[in-house]
């Protein structure tokens, strides 16, 4: 049957979380920390919503197809997805505030690297 | 219908709600957002305000349940007592933090927007009891915050507000992943219910989980070492808003903390670790600082250190009873006098703290400046110092001295800047340009000092220490400000009789040793204070901080516990602190005053704190009878009054604060307030006498005391000031003094008492002489001036009676102490010490003689013609001095008799004069052959003296003892090395520079700041991991 449906999640999630805190650190240009910062958020909306999974579980609506003595053994457990769908929220309004602070800042120093962004310091 | 009003759910209805509405009515009309927003925010804080006075008053704690359903099913929120208490107090900050940034929120209502939004969502982290709800009003609190900080459009403010996104972002990523796999554990969001199953997270992924809540939740309260980006948005933010950042948000994310405590229960070492080392290393790098708000910035972030710290040790305690006072205590100091040190820094706008000696001329500010301040040093009479106390109390209860350490040194540091910042600006520079400030912008300032004075009533009452004794020095205080406009001499005499009236009433049932003191310090003070009456210039606070003064002396010696001493010997601190820093020419010795003397103080504290823990209690009477466990308290406290008392190697405050305070301000330094920490000394000894290595500890006193008197005399032998040369000898004295308490003999301590007595009587007369010449001469330089008999025979007369007894010549009263004293060391075999002992008393007769030649002997000056006797408030406290020292030469017993029946109770049997009268010790004792063998000592070493003299000088005969005196200045000059001062120099240095070595850490780079975020979460995971696998 091969792997699981979550695993494969799991594993692209932690993944995408990595390659997101490396372009943060790594990369200079503010705008690609913040696309490493989506990165991340991304990664772990994957692994919430992977942790949420039941191998073989089926979509978590009570119908004539699902009844609701079941709904705990068979359905897909709803609440990271719900979880997920705020803090995607969430994530777009803080990635949107990062964008306007860095169109600032390029308006005031025409440059987009974080390496100017030290006059205060110690 | 009023009940549903005062819903908590209405907070969030209304920050919601206004949220929606404000848009709209910008759209309408112009005033309308501002109106808006204004009910919104009042009626906030009067929602959270009823709902806390309800629960005040027995209601029960406030279920919100949502959605029409119960949890775990959906969110529900919490209105307790805690909950009510952070909410109230978070409103009411805002509104004045709304107050103070008005100028700036009115005409933009996304700002009011913003502003709304965040105070809802601090409310909402602190009442949600849902973990994924935390989540969202943390990033709801943390996006307005966001948008606040984006209202700063310079360069540097962007920038920083950009780097504090970016850690903060990681952090709570972390928070929504702990999150995320904490409900995949528990199967639940409800953090009642996940407290209830804490056995369920376990395994890697909850307690994973676990850390990384525990590390966002951490890391939001900006933890060292990870924390440079919060000190970059504290610096470069509009004061506004920092103070925003530094006590609002702040307080959501530790309420956070202390909600879901339960769930770290096994994990508090990290809590204890991290905010002990962010309480001492923000303060190390704190003490490089000179941004005003850049200092403040780590000021806050080790406050947030001590909480946590706070927190994590009362909890591993098991001391939850402790946490409202030392919690709420904390978190209310901080909350007010931090929030008003940023707006007052911005009222002020200069950045650099350097610059801010233009307040000097500007009372209010540094009245206001200076509440702040002593709350954030958590000094009395402020919540800060009852909760510190309470935690060091229990810290020491359970044994945790490194923590104990560490508070009381990150405190001092905190105290050095702070300070530091405080003496900059009341350093008044002729170029100063005056601050304009429209009045309104004040009420914020005014508001928080007196929520802070409010809240220590409070505090004071929490810690079971309120009583009319403990607030009747303030009051008194307070009363005598309010009058402040009258004209001096009236001031000074209403002071006057205050303190006659009120210390009287104070000190009216003290009895033994306590009841002594009371007499002859209360007696005494009001003596020389009233030689305050000479001066007609305004002074202005001079007398209310003296009557608080004299006032609290009377009751440190009125206390019965601990806590009341210590209370009061803050307010004497502080008092004198303030009063000295009153006469310009101190100015550059204030605060090495006050640094010893909260040195001094937190040495008190831990001594006060193991003692009680070993006694059991903080009753004083309890020292008295306290077992061998108490030696380290006996060390303690003898090292915290030894430096008030002015001890070799740690006397180097002494000398500038006794000569550079007002001249009627020495004497009362010198003759009353260095008493209180030798009447500590006389209170503490008892702590020794239980056990053996408590006797070697005396001992060792007394060989410091001796030292004490060598060092002071050679130095004050040394000095052309008069001023100084008395602040010296006052050192060289209370040697003498803290010998005669060292030898834990009964003749021992009335003896010291005597000389206690005598030294009062002295020092008063001389300071108060050369506080005349001072004024009739216009200098203190002993080669500036002379031949005074003439002039003002009354003051050389009272000089001269002063001098003598004094110096331990009959008939007066110093030769009964000193001789008496000499002999009870030979009799106790310290021979060492009484050949020091008598080498003292030589040097200490050459220093004194040369200021009796300087008042009778040497030759007038020309200039000196026109001088006339002192005035006579002056020359009265001496005339009455005078009488005291002949009462005391001649009726010797009428002292002696009372404080032998004082001190005889206390004295265990193993002491060899218990009970023994005074008459039969006199008998036993008898003093002639030892004076005589010292006599001809100090005859020997004056005509040794002279011969080397004489051969070095080629010379027959010293014909003019200034030539002598020259001579032997020089020759003594090698032995006065300040060795002393270049040792705390030293010490100083190498603190700053750690300081400046740690703050290298903060590079100023983003990346470096997000690095450290994950190096910090990487930390917390493998700490706890570590301790998890342990149990």
């Amino acid at each position: 049957m091969g792997l699981p449906v979550s695993q494969i999640l799991l594993a692209t999630g932690f993944m995408l979380m990595l390659v997101g805190v490396w372009g943060m650190l790594t990369h200079r240009n503010i705008l690609r920390i913040i696309i490493g910062f989506s990165l991340v958020d991304t990664g772990m909306h994957i692994v919430l919503v992977a942790t949420g999974y039941v191998t073989g579980g089926t979509a978590p609506i009570i119908d004539e197809a699902l009844n609701a003595g079941e709904a705990a053994s068979r359905a897909v457990d709803p609440i990271p997805s719900a979880l997920v769908v705020t803090a995607i929220v969430i994530g777009f309004s803080v990635t949107a505030i990062m964008l306007s602070f860095a169109i600032r800042i390029h308006k005031t120093r025409k440059t987009l690297s974080i390496d100017a962004l030290t006059e205060s310091r110690w | 219908m009023v009940e549903s009003l005062f819903q908590p759910l209405n907070i969030f209805l209304l920050g919601l709600g206004s949220g929606f509405l404000i848009p709209l009515l910008s759209r309408i009309a112009k005033p309308l957002p501002a109106m808006g927003f204004i009910i919104a925010l009042l009626g906030m804080t009067v929602i959270s305000g009823v709902c806390l006075w309800r629960i005040h008053h027995g209601a029960a704690t406030i279920e919100v349940l949502t959605a029409g359903s119960v949890p775990p099913f959906s969110i529900n929120l919490r209105f307790g007592a805690w909950e009510g208490f952070f909410s109230l107090w978070v409103n009411v900050v805002a509104v004045l933090g709304a107050w103070h940034l008005w100028e700036r929120l009115r005409g933009r209502y996304v700002l009011l927007l913003l502003y709304l939004i965040l105070t809802m969502g601090i409310n909402g982290m602190i009442m949600t009891r849902d973990l994924f709800n935390q989540f969202v009003f943390l990033e709801i609190v943390s996006i307005a915050t966001y948008g606040l900080l984006g209202s700063d459009r310079s360069p540097a403010a962007l920038a920083a507000s950009f780097k504090y996104i970016m850690a903060t972002v990681l952090a709570s990523s972390f928070f929504l992943l702990g999150a995320g796999l904490l409900y995949h554990v528990t199967g639940t969001l409800n953090i009642d219910e996940m407290i209830a199953n804490r056995a369920l997270i376990a395994g890697p992924i909850g307690i994973t989980a676990l850390l990384f809540v525990l590390s966002c939740i951490l890391l939001e309260l900006k933890p060292f070492p990870a924390n440079g980006w919060g000190l970059d948005v504290y610096e470069t933010a509009s004061s506004g808003i920092a103070a925003i950042v530094s006590v609002l948000v702040s307080a959501g994310v530790f309420f956070a903390l202390l909600k879901l405590l339960p769930l770290f229960e096994e994990v508090l070492g990290i809590l204890v670790i991290s905010g002990g080392v962010t309480f001492l290393f923000s303060n190390l790098v704190g003490l490089r600082q000179t941004n005003v708000q850049r200092m403040l910035g780590y000021s806050s972030i080790a406050q947030m250190g001590l909480l946590v710290l706070a927190v994590g040790l009362l909890w591993q305690l098991g001391a939850e009873q402790a946490l409202p006072l030392v919690v709420g205590g904390l978190f209310i100091n901080h909350l007010f006098a931090k929030a008003g040190l940023f707006w007052l820094a911005g009222i002020v706008g200069r950045r650099e703290a350097n610059s801010w000696s233009d307040v000097a001329g500007s009372p209010f500010l540094l009245s206001v400046l200076a509440v702040f301040l002593v709350a954030i040093a958590g000094l009395p009479p402020f919540p800060g110092f009852w909760a510190k106390w309470e935690l060091i109390m229990q810290a020491a209860g359970g044994g945790r001295y490194v923590w104990i350490a560490v508070i009381l040194v990150g405190s001092l540091l905190e105290a050095a800047y702070m300070f530091r910042w405080f003496k900059q600006a009341t350093r008044p520079l002729a170029d100063q340009a005056a601050i304009r400030v429209a009045s309104g912008k004040y009420v914020p300032l005014i508001a928080c000092a007196l929520l802070l004075f409010a809240s220590g009533y409070v505090a004071a009452h929490l810690a079971g220490a309120m009583s009319l004794l403990l607030v009747a020095p303030l009051f008194v205080g307070v009363t005598l400000y309010i009058l402040d406009w009258l004209p001096s001499r009236s001031k000074c005499a209403l002071m006057l009789v205050s303190v006659f009236v009120v210390g009287g009433w104070i000190v009216r049932e003290t009895q033994g040793l306590p009841g002594l003191f009371a007499v002859l310090l209360v007696a005494g003070g009001l003596v020389i204070a009233s030689a305050g009456l000479y001066r007609s210039d305004a002074r202005r606070g001079f007398y209310p901080m003296l009557a608080v003064l004299l006032l609290s002396i009377a009751s440190s010696l009125r206390a019965t516990t601990s806590l009341e001493f210590f209370f009061h010997w803050e307010i004497i601190t502080l008092s004198s602190y303030f009063l000295i820093a009153q006469r310009p020419g101190a100015h550059p010795y204030v605060l090495q005053f006050l640094l010893f003397s909260l040195v001094s103080a937190f040495c008190l504290v831990a001594g006060f704190g193991i003692a009680a823990s070993a006694n059991g209690t903080t009753a004083l009477a309890a020292l008295a009878t306290s077992g061998p466990d108490a030696a380290a308290a006996f060390a303690l406290l003898a090292f915290g009054f030894l430096i008030k008392a002015g001890a070799v190697g740690v006397h180097i405050w002494l000398p500038g604060a006794y000569a550079e305070a007002d001249d009627d301000l020495s004497a009362m330094l010198s003759a009353v307030i260095s008493k209180v920490a030798v009447f500590g000394l006389f209170m503490v000894t008892y702590l020794a006498i239980r056990s053996e290595a408590g006797l070697e500890m005396a001992h060792v006193m007394g060989w410091i005391g001796l030292l004490t008197t060598i060092a002071g005399a050679v130095m004050a032998f040394q000095q052309n000031d008069m001023k100084r040369m008395l602040g010296y000898s006052s050192m060289s004295q209370t040697g003498y003094i803290i010998t005669a308490i060292a030898l834990m003999s009964h003749l021992g301590w009335v003896t010291a008492f005597y000389l206690v007595a005598n030294h009062l009587l002295v020092k008063g007369i001389l300071f108060l002489a050369v506080a005349s010449v001072i004024l009739r001469t216009g200098t203190r330089m002993l080669d500036q001036t002379g031949g005074l008999v003439g002039k003002m025979p009354v003051t050389c007369i009272a000089v001269m009676i002063a001098l003598i007894s004094m110096s331990g010549l009959p008939p007066l009263a110093g030769f009964g102490g000193k001789w008496l004293l000499l002999s009870a060391m030979v009799d106790n075999e310290w021979y060492g010490l009484a050949i020091v002992g008598i080498f003292a008393t030589f040097i200490g007769f050459l220093y004194m003689f040369r200021l009796a030649y300087t008042f009778l002997a040497r030759s007038r000056k020309p200039a000196d013609d026109g001088i006339r006797e002192a005035p006579l408030p002056l020359l009265l406290p001496q005339l009455v001095l005078v009488v005291a020292i002949l009462v005391l030469s001649f009726f010797p017993k009428l002292v002696m008799d009372p404080v032998s029946a004082a001190i005889d109770p206390y004295f265990a049997s193993t002491l060899v004069w218990e009970g023994m009268s005074l008459e039969t010790i006199y008998g036993y004792w008898n003093p002639v052959p030892v004076m005589v063998v010292s006599v001809a000592a100090a005859g020997v070493l004056l005509g040794l003296f002279l011969v080397i003299y004489r051969v070095r000088r080629g010379r027959s005969t010293p014909r003019d003892a200034e030539q002598f005196y020259r001579f032997y200045r020089a020759v003594f000059t090698p032995i006065v090395t300040p060795v002393a001062n270049r040792f705390w120099d030293g010490v100083c240095d190498m603190t700053m520079a750690m300081g400046g070595a740690v703050r290298r850490i903060y590079n100023g780079n983003g990346q470096t700041y997000a690095l450290h975020v994950l190096y910090y979460v990487i930390a917390v995971y493998v700490f706890g991991r570590y301790a998890l696998s342990g149990q």
